[in-house]
């Protein structure tokens, strides 16, 4: 495993290179300079101007830029931002890359979960009436003209049925009351939740390997999923935790309307991919023989189907990832989600190049992260690469 | 035990061998006939064709009512400059109407019908502007659906059926454009990766592993700003960068298997350049998969261009993805206003949606057929 | 009573192009301790048969007739609740291609304990891997290597495997289908050889499913020969060998060489096996039969025993 895991980390560092390249060649090496452009941008404060030129190089041969722009990668050092001047761009990103993660993250595993599971049932009932109009249902949510979808969204839970908050990412007029920065709050509720799935996972793995008879396994797994629940409600509604608490309510508040868009967004994608995955599998010999074992129905749908299928759908997620991540752009503008999406597209419209420059080639580090973490994933669910 | 096996039949004199193409065309057809027989019963392909015939349709109409129905009304039916005098200001229920009070650029409205104006539009500088002059029980704003405009006027009073019998025309082109493109360069890639392998293949792969994870809206969105992209430059961009993309990991795959098949060997053993093989061997046997994949490739192009447009990124001036921006620059997505005026964006919306979705249908349909790994049963 | 017994089973398969009439009146019986060999040419209908018995047949299939009685219970009325306790307890299976009835992704040890706790719910999971332990002893495997995955096992290694899964739960009848066609003669010779002790051993039944008429040759007490969905021929080894009386039969047997017998030439039946879609009138075998006369292009043949125990269905037997 630790062979093949090394090979993709190499493989990622040089995709990440040829990446980094592909945006230094597209902003700094365009025929008329483009980046004359931005310096000469009205909107610019002199000494902005300056900083720019020194840190762009521009008086510098072509390949001195690229290594220093490379160097600048490397360090983090971005430049300052001239939208939000005299920010550095990478005080920017810290601060809306997180927030990006946690919408994508919680996306993620909740359409993956839903994903997962009816797929599997739609492609068990092959050829009825509810796969040909689940698959329907999974391919217009997957081509949905998102902008309006999410303002239909908004509309309904947010306007109509007023559930929910129409959109930002905090309620401002609660926090003028506590003197508490929003990112202090958020980094503890990702540290907080990060925890939590870190304690599950392991609780999971650990039952795995100490070869429980089922009954025990999921005892443990329901016990740990309820401390860990438990935990997470006592710290948001603790009065030893005030206002955090209270605070961090208001910002899942405002989380759940992203949350969805993106879910649903993405879920009809990844039901149809498990569908087609299932359907597959379902060919091969070794289901039969579980059939032919006297196996449960569920038990050879669930254990031995699924299991199976569940490998291509995580190869597929790497190719799904750029959709998601602009589907996410999409969410993130039309909810006002200060996050990376929405940074990005600020930046543009403000003619902010350092900005624009590192927001994109940090979606990328992100994309590319998860590219790996998918890799481990996989790795870990398939023996034929663990045990290599 | 041998039974003698019957002497051929000759060929019928007086015939001559049927020609290569004639064959090769007689073939196909039969083929197509198999092949249709599947494709039609997917039901979810001509479910998609359906559609896109729809919109086909539509996108027929357009220059065809311009010079018929709408011929002695240009002005009022030209789907980016024309505007109706004469319902301008419809309000919401769709009874207001307007009477343009001469020598002014003010129009005066009559609600009540008691001959006396009730409401001044000042002027219009972008977004509409009123004033009550009674109360201001109603605002000025976009034409409900009515016989003279189908689908009603969006808020600068240009006819919003136009609008997207117009843009249908330039989504098609767009979309089938781009995914050619794609197509041609990723058959290309795949072939040649494939066929010649090591460093060449190495370079192409990994290439399409950044375009892979390239977030293509995000990526578009910062060229968007340095370059002014319009529908034919757009189309370009996009067809390049999806044909460098994950395209051709697929096809190249396929490639690998066609070059070991049998007829590439004899074709070698023949002599034939590596030329000849790419060309006559390799690439014809990818093109039916290569198809399928142009279908996906155009609702990725049609996507692209709806949400660019919707960001303002783009040097367009009429699609689908233009009007639903329009409406969000007037403020009628948000919020409660989302039902004032839903004709303006919903037609657009929902077309893009159908016909983004009409491709992947096909495409799903013809997956049954040509996907080799789902053709096995 | 016989343990399996098969009686008038039709099976038909619904496909784009038409019915594909692949079991036609199929009739066979199996006892106790019996090793029955099912021979005949791919598509056949071998395996349709053995997935009839164990009720595990695609969805576009249809029974459309006949019993399958086991131990005096008829298979094909059973409920599904209770068919799938049938399956590997009273009928197990080894499969055709056995490299992929392994699931790639759980241990090789694990698929087999899962097997028997679902049948005998009381075994604890020690006890059931000690059982595997012994059952890879008893096929020739390393009992360490039960915790490997399929991927560490060499073609051979997994036939066995299949073979340990199949003993698990003690079946009285085991439907083994090509159990070892992937394998080199070597090998092949070997499992084939520790089955047939093991069946001695356990006094199991065996239906051996090949197109191999050496294989079956070498295991079989009775020999079945199936053409185009129908049982033509069925009786003792030594009886259909030394005298077929279908002249598919004998034909097969011209078709394989022996190593043993006297040097000849190496015959072949001229033709293809028929189109299931549309099969021939009559006698199936007619178009293909030098035999062949206006009888049975018309009458199909009943199977009638021409001397104890031995079948055909011929208007013209050979050797009778």
């Amino acid at each position: 495993m630790w062979k093949f895991l090394i090979r993709r980390v190499l493989q990622i560092v040089l995709t990440l290179y040829l990446f980094a390249t592909i945006v230094f060649f597209i902003v700094y090496l365009q025929p008329g300079d483009i980046s004359q452009v931005y310096i000469n941008n009205p909107k610019l404060p002199p000494e902005a101007r300056e900083a720019l030129k020194r840190q762009l190089g521009l008086d510098q041969p072509p390949h001195i830029q690229y290594l220093n722009f490379m160097r600048n990668l490397v360090t983090g050092n971005l430049g300052i931002s001239f939208s939000e001047y005299p920010r550095p761009v990478w005080d920017i990103i810290k601060e809306r890359l997180p927030r990006t993660v946690a919408l994508f993250l919680i996306a993620t595993l909740i359409y993956y979960a839903l994903g997962f599971h009816l797929g599997k049932l739609i492609a068990w009932r092959r050829k009825g009436l509810l796969d040909y109009s689940a698959t329907i249902v999974g391919v217009v949510l997957f081509t949905v003209y998102t902008p309006w979808f999410a303002y239909l969204i908004i509309w309904i839970f947010g306007y109509k049925l007023g559930w929910f908050p129409l959109g930002k990412f905090l309620d401002p007029v609660l926090w003028r009351r506590y003197d508490v920065p929003a990112n202090e709050v958020f980094g503890l509720m990702l540290t907080v939740g990060g925890a939590a799935i870190l304690f599950l996972l392991a609780v999971y793995v650990l039952g795995r390997k100490l070869h429980l008879p089922p009954l025990p396994r999921a005892l443990m797994n329901f016990g740990a999923l309820g401390l860990a629940g438990g935990s997470v409600a006592y710290l948001l509604w603790g009065p030893e935790f005030q206002p955090y608490g209270l605070l961090a309510r208001d910002i899942l508040w405002h989380m759940v309307l992203p949350v969805t868009t993106v879910t649903l967004i993405a879920f009809g994608g990844a039901m149809l991919l498990m569908r087609d995955s299932m359907l597959e599998v379902i060919k091969e010999d070794y289901v039969l023989a579980a059939k032919a074992k006297g196996l449960p129905d569920k038990v050879v749908r669930d254990k031995h189907a699924a299991r199976n299928a569940l490998l291509p759908m995580i190869t597929s997620f790497v190719l799904a990832l750029a959709f998601v991540v602009d589907g996410g752009i999409i969410t993130e503008t039309v909810f006002s989600w200060k996050g990376m999406g929405l940074t990005l597209l600020d930046a543009v419209t403000n003619e902010d190049l350092p900005l624009a420059v590192g927001t994109f080639v940090f979606t990328g580090i992100f994309a590319l992260i998860a590219h790996l973490i998918a890799d481990i994933a996989y790795a870990y669910l398939d023996p034929r690469i663990r045990y290599e | 035990m041998a039974v003698p096996a019957p002497p051929l039949k000759k060929p019928p004199k007086g015939r001559h061998l049927e020609a290569p193409w004639r064959a090769r065309l007689r073939l196909l057809r039969r083929g197509l006939a198999g092949s249709w027989g599947m494709f039609w019963e997917s039901r979810i392909g001509p479910l998609g064709l359906f559609i896109i015939a729809f919109y086909g349709l539509l996108a027929l109409a357009h220059p065809i009512l311009m010079a018929t129905v709408w011929a002695d009304e240009r002005d009022v039916y030209d789907p980016k400059h024309g505007y109706d005098p004469q319902i301008i200001y419809g309000g919401f229920d769709g009874r207001l109407q307007s009477t343009v009070a001469p020598g002014s650029d003010d129009y005066y409205v009559d609600a009540n019908g008691d001959g006396r104006p009730d409401y001044i539009y000042a002027g219009w500088d972008g977004v509409l502007q009123s004033k009550a002059v009674g109360d201001d029980k109603y605002r000025g704003g976009p034409a409900p659906p009515s016989l003279r405009h189908w689908l009603g006027t969006d808020p600068w009073g240009r006819d919003v059926f136009s609008q997207l019998a117009f843009s249908a025309r330039a989504e098609f082109f767009l979309g089938v454009m781009a995914a050619l493109i794609t197509v041609v360069i990723g058959t290309l890639v795949a072939a040649i990766s494939a066929y010649y392998g090591g460093f060449v293949d190495t370079f192409f792969m990994r290439l399409a592993d950044v375009v892979l994870l390239f977030p293509v809206i995000a990526f578009l969105i910062v060229l968007g700003s340095m370059f002014q992209l319009n529908l034919y430059s757009l189309a370009v961009v996009l067809g390049v960068i999806n044909g460098f993309g994950g395209i051709t990991i697929v096809l190249k795959s396929q490639a690998l298997s066609i070059k070991v098949r049998p007829f590439v060997e004899a074709a070698k053993v023949a002599g034939g350049s590596h030329m000849h093989i790419i060309v006559r061997h390799i690439i014809p046997n990818l093109l039916p998969l290569s198809f399928l994949y142009m279908m996906f490739n155009v609702t990725s192009a049609i996507f692209s261009e709806a949400v660019l447009s919707f960001f303002g990124i783009l040097n367009i001036d009429m699609s689908w993805g233009i009007m639903v921006q329009m409406a969000n620059i007037a403020g009628y997505l948000q919020g409660g206003a989302i039902t004032k005026a839903w004709w303006i964006f919903f037609p657009a919306s929902i077309s893009i949606t159908l016909l983004c979705a009409a491709f992947y249908f096909v495409g799903r349909g013809l997956d049954e057929i040509v996907n080799p790994r789902l053709r096995k049963v | 009573m016989a343990l399996l017994e098969v009686k008038d089973v039709t099976v038909h398969f619904r496909t784009k192009r038409g019915e594909v009439q692949a079991l036609d009146r199929v009739s066979f019986a199996l006892e106790r301790g019996e090793a029955l060999g099912l021979v005949g040419e791919s598509g056949c209908g071998k395996t349709t048969l053995a997935l009839t018995i164990m009720r595990l047949l695609a969805e576009n299939a249809r029974i459309l007739g006949g019993h399958i009685w086991f131990k005096g219970t008829d298979l094909l009325a059973l409920p599904e609740e209770a068919m799938r306790h049938v399956r590997w307890k009273g009928i197990s299976m080894v499969f055709q291609a056995a490299m992929n009835a392994l699931n790639p992704v759980y241990r090789v040890g694990d698929q087999i304990v899962e097997a028997i706790l679902t049948h005998e719910p009381k075994v604890t999971v020690r006890e059931a891997r000690e059982r595997v332990a012994e059952l890879f002893r008893l096929v020739g495997l390393d009992p360490k290597r039960m915790d490997h995955y399929p991927h560490e096992f060499s073609g051979g290694m997994r036939q066995r495997a299949v073979i340990a899964m199949a003993l698990a739960c003690h079946p009285d009848v085991i439907l083994a289908d090509e159990p070892t066609t992937a394998l080199d003669v070597i090998i092949q010779d070997r499992i084939l050889h520790r089955l047939d002790e093991i069946r001695k051993q356990l006094n199991m039944s065996i239906i051996y499913i090949s197109h191999d008429i050496a294989v079956i040759a070498e295991v079989a007490d009775t020999v079945g020969v199936m053409y185009a969905g129908k049982l033509v021929e069925i009786g003792p080894t030594e009886a259909i060998f030394r005298r077929p009386h279908h002249p598919y039969t004998e034909g097969l047997m011209g078709a394989f060489p022996s190593v043993r017998g006297p040097k000849r030439e190496l015959a072949t039946i001229p033709g293809e096996p028929p189109n299931l879609l549309n099969p021939p009138s009559g006698c199936r075998f007619h178009p293909r039969c030098p035999y062949a006369t206006a009888r049975c292009k018309a009458e199909e043949p009943p199977l009638v025993p021409f001397e104890v125990g031995h079948l055909a269905a011929c208007w013209h037997p050979r050797n009778a």
